[in-house]
């Protein structure tokens, strides 16, 4: 209803005037894009996108698999076209049209066209910011948080091209926001004594529609209160930042013939606390602490309700000349803590994939892998699920619910070290952690994860004016537990990656890049019934894996944000000895993107 | 002012962490992984607290078994005679008397009877396990209710078969063939509706005087909470609908006049739909009769159907017994 309101209002606000502008597409902020001396104005920008790729498929399965398809051709022709409007200083609406057509697609058939984003945005009485439509939300990692994937530590530059096209698509940005459609309300106040500044942040939307029958409207809303005080000691720099945040998702018991839902409060306090800032060196006291609460209610009645507490504390230090900040926490998250809006995944596991979901000689579903995961967007979302949804141990089983999973007690440390413009580039993650509370037994599970990254610009280092850049990254993870036999738990996993971006005339890039999984041990896998309420723990989880993904090929850079890339990629699966479903993908494909 | 600020906001921060870290660890999430993974092994092998029983008296039998964990288990006690089942289940690493305790009663028409009964313990997670036992039951369970009737007796003229249309077959009567859910004998009501071709085969009106008074005495006149009880055998075959209707002595004389006295009947009926002996109940409000109607329940009739709409030409035989008609307060009859 909303939309088709919007979609009126836009049409007519298209119909009074055209200026081409320039103007980033998919712009999920309150903030203003133009000055508010630019007024009246219409703008064209957006992207456009051609993908063509042939995939063969290799390996032991075919041997004995007459029915898997041996080779696919696909790919799509895209065009989104971002209409902005500036009607005056203090509005501004944007729509994006999106034009698709599946390759091979003729005279009309497998063409799409949809309406992609929607939004209005502006300023009220000079003091508070609104937008309605859609909109990128983040608050804290352990209220209102969209957390990285699993499956990559360090990307190659090979395999950019498809992760950005699965980050547009599914609104991903580099601020773990979440997209929703709803309205969002912002101000701030500037204090002239004790606090320096105060900002309220609030949004609602609309995550679920209803069914009219048993499904409830689900909504999810937040509000953050962010503020920081003056200089307590102007010799050692020392001051504070702190925020109250409150993430509510909850169903509306007024729509349609529904009589039960959910209510999933989260409340957190967090605090960055400079203990001093000096010339070369400063300290920070750095964390968040709250509680959740969920409950599940028919009518006005409370059917379940549980809470539990979450805590993350720790220090940061930061050797400015060194170019080096250590942070290390004590993270202490209850078994029963529960955000939907912080631990729905990026991946969904169950999703079907879009290239051969199936395989071998009994049709047996196909395992995402670091090919999947790095390439379909199908398997990727941006919404929200309420309950835990599943997980690859092989790619992430600390912490396979980003900082918030819950059930995780010890110590989580990060040492970065350099920036880009530096020769070395690196960062080392180490999480040391043990469960709280046992899953099938009172034995608790420890984990190890070690995550490192380098990037050496060798072109800096012999000051060559082309590109020259070796990617490095590394996971480690172990999990164990003791216990009688089969309570016992011994599983590690490492995944490797490599790329290399050689830039051999200006613009033009040789690429290269190399991805490695191996995971071996058991676990069990817990399947989640309702919320984070273990079901079953359906079988044990053995595994003895190999994969790997090589890619080689060129880039062209016309400009910043249009590029063509032409690669060959070559993928390997290797689940336990003799497995007659081993199986392997050849992939060659180009990628046309611009962003106008 | 500063400090002050500094130290509420310290003060508040150091309350929340300590109350932080403070969980609910005395429970493991999801099922144990020993019952659901763990080796199978039977500690203690299955035995009975007694192997004579007079369940009339009150006497139980308690069986026993004891597993190295928790898991599905089913104990099936038959009737070597009158093939009743009563069937014990449970998810547990200890049989015994909280969860496996036998008062007589039946899961699968028939009752018991005094009879010897065999009793199997089997694990389906365990295809391979199986123990056995004996148990002789020397008396039966005492049911408690208000007995309408459950046919033992010689009813005389008690019950009045309606056979208006000639279509019920001889064989319509009390039977004592063996099949009977209680005791020994039930009534069958057996006939084709191929002589006057409407939904009527015939009927029996059991007039409450068989209960020993003019109006049914009954265990409460609460409708809401007066159930009534019977069983009723059906052989699957299609098209016939069982009908019991309750009579109330509109004109206070004491006896069921047809077309006079009002009656009762629950919504739809029993179509005969399935195999063997089914436990039919339901409260005495759901035929929508009043406290004062059911203290004047002059009778009981029932009547076999021969569904109309569906049967061939010709019609298909059709037929039901019923058997143990009683009335409970509180709740239909536990078995």
């Amino acid at each position: 209803m909303m939309k088709n309101t919007l979609h009126k209002i836009l049409a007519i606000v298209c119909l009074t005037g055209f200026q081409f502008g320039s103007l980033l597409a998919q712009d999920g902020s309150a903030l203003p894009t133009e000055k508010e001396k630019d007024e009246k104005r219409i703008r064209f920008n957006g992207l456009g996108r051609s993908i063509l790729s042939q995939n063969t498929v290799t390996g032991d399965v075919l041997e004995s698999d007459t029915n898997t398809l041996r080779q696919i051709t696909d790919g799509e022709f895209l065009l989104d076209l971002a209409i902005n409007a500036t009607p005056n200083k203090k509005t501004e609406v944007q729509s994006i049209l999106r034009l698709r057509n599946e390759f091979g697609g003729f005279y009309g058939a497998g063409v799409t066209v949809e309406v992609r984003e929607l939004w209005a945005r502006g300023i009220i009485a000079d003091r508070f910011r609104y937008r309605v439509g859609d909109m990128d939300v983040a608050m804290t990692p352990y209220t209102f948080f969209n957390p990285n994937e699993e499956g990559t530590v360090n990307e190659a530059a090979a395999f950019i091209p498809f992760k950005d096209v699965i980050n547009y698509e599914q609104f991903y940005s580099p601020n773990n926001t979440r997209r929703v459609q709803g309205a969002q309300m912002d101000f701030g106040l500037n204090f002239s004594k004790i606090l320096d500044e105060l900002e309220f942040k609030s949004f609602i939307a609309r995550v679920r529609g209803t069914d009219f029958f048993t499904v409830p409207t689900r909504f999810t809303s937040g509000g953050q209160l962010n503020f920081s005080t003056d200089k307590l000691s102007d010799s050692l720099g020392t001051m504070g930042k702190f925020g109250i945040n409150l993430a509510h998702t909850f169903d509306d018991l007024q729509s349609g013939n529904a009589t039960s839902g959910i209510r999933n409060t989260v409340f957190s306090f967090n605090f960055d606390v400079t203990i001093f800032n000096k010339k070369n060196t400063s300290l920070n006291l750095i964390g968040e602490t709250g509680q959740s609460n969920l409950t599940s209610r028919r009518d006005s009645l409370t059917l379940s309700e549980e809470d539990d507490t979450f805590l993350d504390i720790g220090l940061k230090l930061n050797l400015k000349p060194q170019k080096l900040s250590i942070i290390a926490s004590f993270i202490d998250v209850g078994p029963d803590f529960f955000s939907m809006g912080a631990q729905s995944k990026r991946v969904d596991f169950n999703a079907n994939k879009t290239y051969l979901n199936r395989i071998g000689v009994d049709d047996v579903l196909r395992t995402p892998s670091i090919f999947d995961l790095s390439r379909d967007r199908a398997l990727y979302t941006f919404r929200l699920s309420d309950q835990l949804m599943a997980y690859d141990p092989r790619f992430s089983n600390t912490m396979p619910y980003g900082t918030a999973t819950p059930n995780r007690r010890g110590i989580n440390t990060t040492i970065n070290y350099g920036n880009a413009d530096d020769f070395i580039e690196a960062e080392l993650k180490a999480a040391f952690l043990n469960e709280i509370r046992g899953q099938g037994t009172f034995e608790l599970k420890s984990f190890t994860l070690l995550r490192a990254s380098a990037n050496f610009n060798f072109h800096k280092l012999i000051n060559w004016e082309n590109k020259l850049r070796l990617t490095l990254g590394y996971q480690y993870e172990q999990t164990n537990r003791g216990g009688i036999d089969v309570e016992v738990i011994d599983l590690n996993s490492n995944l490797i990656e490599a790329g290399l971006e050689v830039e051999l005339f200006t613009d033009f890039e040789l690429l290269f890049g190399t991805k490695m999984l191996t995971a071996k041990g058991n676990e069990y896998i817990p399947l989640y019934a309702d919320f984070n309420n273990i079901q079953d723990f359906p079988s044990q989880y053995v595994v003895d894996d190999t994969e790997s993904l090589i890619a080689a090929g060129l880039r062209y850079n016309f400009k910043k944000g249009i590029y063509l890339t032409v690669q060959y990629q070559s993928f390997t699966s290797q689940r336990g000895q003799n497995n007659p479903n081993n199986y392997g993908f050849n992939q060659f494909f180009a990628i046309y993107n611009m962003n106008f | 002012m500063k400090k002050s600020i500094y130290y509420i906001i310290s003060s508040l921060a150091i309350i929340l962490i300590i109350s932080s870290c403070d969980h609910k660890t005395d429970i493991y999430d999801g099922p144990n992984l020993i019952d659901r993974f763990g080796e199978f092994i039977v500690i203690d092998s299955l035995s009975q607290s007694r192997t004579t029983v007079d369940f009339s008296t009150g006497e139980d039998v308690v069986f026993t078994a004891k597993f190295n964990k928790n898991i599905d288990w089913i104990i099936e006690i038959t009737g070597t005679e009158s093939g009743a089942k009563k069937i014990i289940e449970g998810f547990n690493k200890d049989i015994d008397a909280s969860n496996a305790k036998w008062t007589g009663g039946t899961t699968e028409l028939p009752f018991f009877k005094n009879e010897i009964c065999s009793v199997r313990l089997t694990v389906p997670e365990e295809p391979d396990f199986v123990d056995s036992a004996f148990v002789e039951i020397t008396g039966t369970k005492i049911y408690e209710g208000t007995l309408f009737t459950d046919f033992e007796a010689e009813p005389g003229q008690n019950i009045d078969l309606g056979n208006f249309e000639f279509e019920l077959t001889p064989n319509s009567g009390r039977k004592m063939d063996g099949l009977a859910a209680q005791g020994e004998t039930y009534y069958l009501l057996e006939g084709t509706d191929n002589v006057v071709s409407n939904f009527f085969v015939g009927l029996i009106n059991i007039n409450s005087t068989i209960a020993g008074s003019t109006y049914a005495p009954l265990p409460t006149y609460v409708p809401e909470d007066l159930f009534f009880n019977c069983f009723i055998y059906s052989d699957g075959g299609p098209h016939g609908i069982a009908v019991i209707q309750f009579v109330f002595d509109t004109n206070d004389n004491g006896q069921f006049d047809d077309g006079v006295d009002q009656t009762f009947q629950i919504e739809g009926d029993f179509p005969l739909n399935w195999v063997g002996w089914r436990h039919i109940k339901h409260s005495m409000a759901d035929v929508n009769i009043s406290q004062a109607q059911l203290e004047k329940l002059v009778s009981i009739r029932v009547l076999l159907i021969s569904d109309k709409n569906a049967k061939p030409t010709p019609p298909l035989q059709v037929d039901f017994g019923i058997d143990y008609m009683i009335f409970t307060q509180g709740a239909p009859l536990e078995l």
